[in-house]
């Protein structure tokens, strides 16, 4: 349904511009700088070619079909350019211009009669006031932002739903420094047509997605999103970061139910319910999407916590042990045939007691010998590995292991520091292993894990 | 319009009698009790009892003096009839076996703007609004999401036993879905609705109070 959104073979940028400042040169630059293997139309009647590329006068004028048309033309000129598209039976289109339901009564009237428009026809719409849509497998970008200001993520297994322009290009801008990819990312501006809950359907359909997060200020159809959001769920980990939180309680707040139901309560009832994975950040947003979409599912609640420096074995003993705004997990127990085990591969000074703690003098084979043995333990479901390069004898030869273990049980790394871990954190991205700069994000992310398997279970005991 | 009394246009309130009578067809126990004008010669009620002022106008009967619990005997009865009686010398009067001493829950409905009617339970009693320990799901619910929302909340722990008090867990599923079977069966068009507390002992969960609004 969304395949030529997706991966459109042909795709027009009405108001394409020659001058650098104009966002409709932006969006043609993106395309182009992205490597777009399909046609690409500019249309600008006073132009004859813009970057190289043949410039139409409309977008009748196209040689060939059109399946994605980005508007990024000044709000009033939008319906009428609309209605070209659709005479033309662009399948989908992109309004990139502000000035609608958001500015009020007057905009709400353009915007209702957009929707008017689409009305009985084919074509489906995207925003308006949207910083456009990005899918790296199909080298499809049509945001904005022009790429020297900031970084766009390669391919990945994330698919991105953002309800804010700015803020989505800014989570991408940060996710790529690390070489985390997207799998595609769509901001829904105003949603006059497509809203987040056919994009939650899109991304259930679409193979390169392993998981999906969205940021959103606002739900748009309760009933709907709810049934959406449960059901796309149980087959594709769905995470949501929900902001504009207020403390004004519903119609009957005479009675203490009605006083005590804010919007926040019953949207964390309902996240629940949907056995959705809540983020409260836009760190936690992407750290869970990684997690969900790279690690494999979580067991149980017994977690093994490797660490090569004692506070950072302490700190995620107490934070993995404690109940915050999620459940407390526990650590694992080793049985005496383990522990023998373990002694034999690691120093004497070494503290075999879940945190097993190798110490600063711990050893890459040591590491790798204990994580192994960790990794086929009947006494843990999930294991926590620091790679730490304060540690002498470890390096980035670590990630064998690491990724050996990931084959058999859960695994989450934390990687602390600065000055050398930016090659750890690139190679375990390569290596799809979820791998975070903090403690407190480590451990966040598995338990992260552990609700997700809580709430497939109960989900699936329900029907 | 907003009244003292806190009830709000487009509501239409019924008295805790009338209430307590909805949720009996629906299987959800309440405490015997009688209303009258003025006080029957014979009672055949079980003390204690408890009094309460009956009129579908005063939502909070126990902020304007219109409760009056541990009633130990026929004595007693009749002085907090008659001082009662001086207060709301217009109303009606409804008097309750007080129910067995246990742990005290909320079970309320309310209307969400955007996700339609919802049903919550919590810490009841006065530590309903101290505590705000709520946990609130979309109507219609199944039974996992009943057990789902007694683990939510801190009460819930009575279920599992706490300080020698345990619950029996199922029969505050059984009153979630009684309440879910009330709302969604879509028989009688609730907008709110606050039992409070409901009290759960060996005896079973009994709604000892109970305010319903409809839709006027």
């Amino acid at each position: 349904m969304f395949n030529n959104l997706i991966s459109p073979s042909a795709i027009a940028v009405i108001g394409a511009s020659p001058d650098r400042s104009k966002i409709g040169h932006a969006v043609l630059q993106n395309l182009v700088n992205q490597g777009f293997h399909g046609k690409i139309y500019p249309i600008n009647p006073s132009c004859d070619e813009i970057l190289g590329l043949k410039c139409y006068t409309e977008i009748s004028s196209v040689p060939g079909k059109v399946d994605l048309a980005v508007i990024a033309l000044p709000a009033k000129l939008a319906p009428s350019v609309l209605q070209e598209c659709i005479k033309q039976d662009v399948e989908f289109v992109i309004i990139v211009a502000g000035g609608f339901s958001e500015l009020g009564e007057e905009g709400r009237k353009l915007e209702d009669s957009l929707k008017e428009k689409l009305k009985g026809t084919r074509t489906r719409l995207i925003g308006p006031n949207t910083v456009g849509i990005i899918f790296p497998h199909s080298k499809v970008n049509t945001a904005l932002t022009p790429g020297e200001r900031i970084w766009f993520p390669g391919e990945g297994q994330i698919g991105f739903i953002s309800q804010s322009g700015a803020l989505g290009l800014l989570i991408m801008d940060s996710l790529a420094e690390n070489g985390t990819g997207i799998s595609g990312f769509v901001n829904i501006g105003n949603r006059a047509d497509i809203d987040e809950d056919d994009l939650m359907e899109m991304f259930l359909e679409h193979d390169e997605t392993r998981s999906i997060v969205a940021y959103l200020e606002s739900i748009s159809n309760g009933e709907k999103f709810f049934r959406t959001v449960r059901d796309v769920n149980m087959k594709k980990p769905v995470t949501i970061l929900k902001t504009g939180r207020t403390s004004e309680a519903s119609a009957a707040a005479s009675f203490h139910t009605g006083a005590l139901a804010t919007d926040d309560r019953v949207l964390d009832g309902i996240l629940r319910q949907a056995g959705v994975v809540r983020a409260y950040s836009e760190v936690e947003l992407l750290d869970f999407g990684r997690a969900l979409a790279y690690a494999r599912p979580l067991e149980g609640k017994r977690i093994a916590v490797l660490t090569t420096a004692g506070g950072v074995g302490v700190l995620t003993t107490d934070l993995l042990t404690t109940e915050d705004s999620r459940p407390a997990l526990s650590m694992a127990r080793f049985s005496q045939e383990e522990i023998g085990q373990l002694k034999e591969h690691a120093l004497p000074i070494a503290s075999l007691n879940n945190p097993i703690d190798l110490t600063a003098d711990g050893s890459t084979q040591s590491y790798a010998s204990i994580l192994e043995i960790l990794a086929e333990s009947g006494n843990v479901d999930g294991i926590i590995a620091y790679a730490l390069p304060q540690t002498p004898k470890i390096d980035t030869s670590v990630i064998g292991p690491i990724v050996n273990a990931a084959r058999k049980k859960t695994v989450v790394v934390g990687v602390i520091g600065n000055r050398l871990t930016r090659d750890l954190m690139v190679d375990l991205e390569k290596a799809k292993i979820p791998a975070y700069p903090s403690v407190p994000r480590t451990v966040s992310a598995m338990k992260a894990l552990y609700l997700r398997r809580m709430y497939l279970r109960r989900l699936s005991n329900d029907h | 319009m907003t009244t003292e009394t806190g009830l709000k246009p487009g509501m239409r309130n019924i008295t805790e009698f009338e209430a307590k009578a909805i949720l009996r067809e629906y299987g959800i126990v309440t405490p015997r009790g009688i209303v009258f004008e003025s006080l029957p010669d014979k009672i055949e009620l079980k003390f204690p009892l408890v009094l309460k002022v009956s009129d579908a106008s005063i939502i909070h009967k126990s902020d304007v003096g219109g409760v009056k619990a541990g009633i130990v005997g026929l004595y007693d009865l009749i002085e907090e009839y008659v001082a009662m009686k001086k207060r709301f010398p217009n109303s009606e009067f409804l008097l309750e076996e007080m129910a067995q001493k246990g742990v005290e829950f909320i079970v309320g409905v309310t209307r969400d703007p955007v996700f339609g009617p919802v049903i919550m339970l919590g810490t009841g009693g006065i530590y309903t609004e101290l505590y705000q320990d709520v946990a609130f799901r979309k109507l219609p619910i199944g039974r996992e999401d009943a057990l789902d929302m007694i683990q939510e909340i801190r009460s819930g722990i009575f279920c599992k036993g706490f300080r020698g008090t345990r619950i029996d867990c199922e029969e505050i599923v059984g009153l979630l879905l009684k309440v879910n079977g009330m709302i969604s069966g879509g028989k009688v068009d609730i907008l709110s609705l606050d039992l409070n507390p409901v009290i759960v002992s060996a005896s079973g969960a009994v709604a000892a109070d109970a305010k319903i609004s409809f839709y006027r």
